[in-house]
């Protein structure tokens, strides 16, 4: 099981859920993917057309960024706790 | 097609979302609803006479662009869960939708939207789901089209119900391209339209066209701004004819056609790309009444002194007769004439940058 945290914005599309459940995620497209099933739309919030990770999104397994991890090709784990919060992005 | 009621609305798209402002058919009081669409760019509004809705397309710089539908005059918005997206095997990602157009009368449920990296998408059903044109996505010279300023981006889409199979679209910087079979082949349609940035300076695609315009009843009768001049075509793009004449710039962003006289048509020039403020600090919508023959500064009620700039898709005109026009600003300034310009009303002036102004009868 990984837990899922989502950052505000992102609550539109789970019906206000902040934290969400999913099975059997191996990394984090897979990860995303399984989201949209159940969230339809909320995948293509996350991910652009080539499945890559938003430039101005960040996405955290645990407490380390998945830009360190291979982005979207990040491993998961059972037990993990993913983060995905918009990136900071100006001044 | 919903029935008319005696409502005008007014849809202003900003960088921090959109705002709706509606009156009756007078056109005096403007009750706002908004901001809605919160945290997007909003590019471009459009009301759908065929089910009384208004679609919009959304940019987020964190979350992607997408599209969102209101049934009720903007106050619930309902966002698209399968908004346009390239297939894979093309390898380019939407990057932002400046365009969004409603299909005719007759072909129900179908929506055009204009995206980047350049291309036209087309819906079946509202506006749900979206497939990119392929012939568009294919074209043979695809690989030399270049950004303009803003972007490789898709930004005017013309339909008429006269020429039910005719699609005109506008993208900086490639041209004016027009297909006459519903969207299967497309050709470029830029002659004796100038590239001042080109050794050569008549080529076939690489125009900086900013906008076309078009008033249904002369559909073969197009106005563009361009980044280099004004012109006008009067056979539906084959060939072009500088219209500048007396305009104090050719450089400007907006265009719009009157409603009822397709030949009254409005700009809002700019100094130059050099320097992007109005010609001598003030800022003045100019029409010609004779289809670019000559020009008339249209400016009572309007600041004597002001640095306005008006987006691409910041300037409009309605249905009425009189036709009203109505411009947004970069510095959220909202002006409305109910007299085809001959007098000028600021709606608001507290608004975000304006990136787009739409205006239907509902």
């Amino acid at each position: 099981m990984i837990h899922v945290q989502l950052s505000g914005q992102l609550r539109d599309w789970t019906r206000g859920l902040s934290r969400v459940e999913v099975d059997g995620a191996s990394d984090i497209l897979s990860a995303v993917r399984k989201l949209d099933a159940t969230f339809p739309g909320l995948g293509q919030r996350i991910v652009d057309d080539q499945d890559k990770i938003r430039e101005h999104v960040n996405v955290f397994v645990n407490l380390e960024n998945s830009r360190e991890l291979g982005m979207e090709k990040a491993k998961l784990r059972d037990g993990d706790t993913v983060h995905i919060l918009p990136a900071v992005s100006g001044g | 097609m919903t029935a008319r009621s005696d409502k005008v609305c007014l849809m202003v798209g900003t960088r921090k979302g959109a705002f709706v402002f509606t009156a009756d058919r007078g056109r005096k009081n403007w009750k706002m609803t908004g901001p809605v669409l919160k945290g997007n760019d909003v590019y471009s509004m459009a009301y759908d006479k065929r089910d009384g809705s208004i679609l919009a397309a959304l940019s987020s710089g964190h979350w992607g662009p997408t599209i969102a539908k209101s049934k009720d005059l903007g106050k619930t918005w309902k966002v698209s869960k399968t908004p346009p997206k390239f297939p894979k095997s093309s390898g380019l990602s939407v990057s932002r939708i400046w365009q969004i157009t409603p299909g005719s009368e007759k072909q129900e449920g179908v929506v055009y939207a204009g995206i980047e990296p350049a291309c036209l998408f087309k819906s079946e059903d509202g506006g749900d789901t979206w497939k990119a044109n392929e012939g568009m996505l294919n074209h043979e010279t695809r690989k030399d089209w270049q950004a303009g300023g803003g972007g490789l981006c898709l930004h005017t889409i013309v339909l008429t119900d006269k020429r039910p199979k005719r699609i005109l679209i506008a993208i900086s910087a490639v041209g004016t391209m027009r297909s006459d079979d519903g969207g299967e082949s497309w050709e470029f349609k830029n002659k004796k339209v100038m590239v001042g940035y080109s050794p050569n300076k008549y080529p076939v695609f690489g125009q900086c066209v900013h906008k076309l315009a078009i008033n249904d009843a002369a559909p073969d009768m197009i106005f563009q701004q361009n980044h280099f001049g004004v012109y006008r075509s009067d056979d539906a793009g084959d060939n072009w004819k500088d219209i500048r004449n007396n305009l104090p710039s050719r450089f400007g962003f907006p265009a719009a056609v009157d409603a009822n006289e397709p030949r009254r048509f409005y700009l809002a020039p700019l100094e130059g790309d050099f320097s992007r403020i109005p010609p001598g600090g003030h800022f003045a919508v100019w029409a010609s009444d004779n289809a670019g023959a000559e020009w008339n500064k249209l400016d009572k009620g309007l600041p004597e002194s002001s640095y306005f700039t008006v987006l691409r898709d910041g300037m409009v005109a309605d249905q009425e007769d009189p036709c009203g026009i109505y411009f947004g600003t970069t510095t959220g300034h909202l002006y409305a004439s109910r007299n085809q310009g001959e007098q000028w009303e600021k709606v608001s002036d507290v608004l975000p940058p304006i990136l787009s102004v739409s205006v239907s009868a509902t």
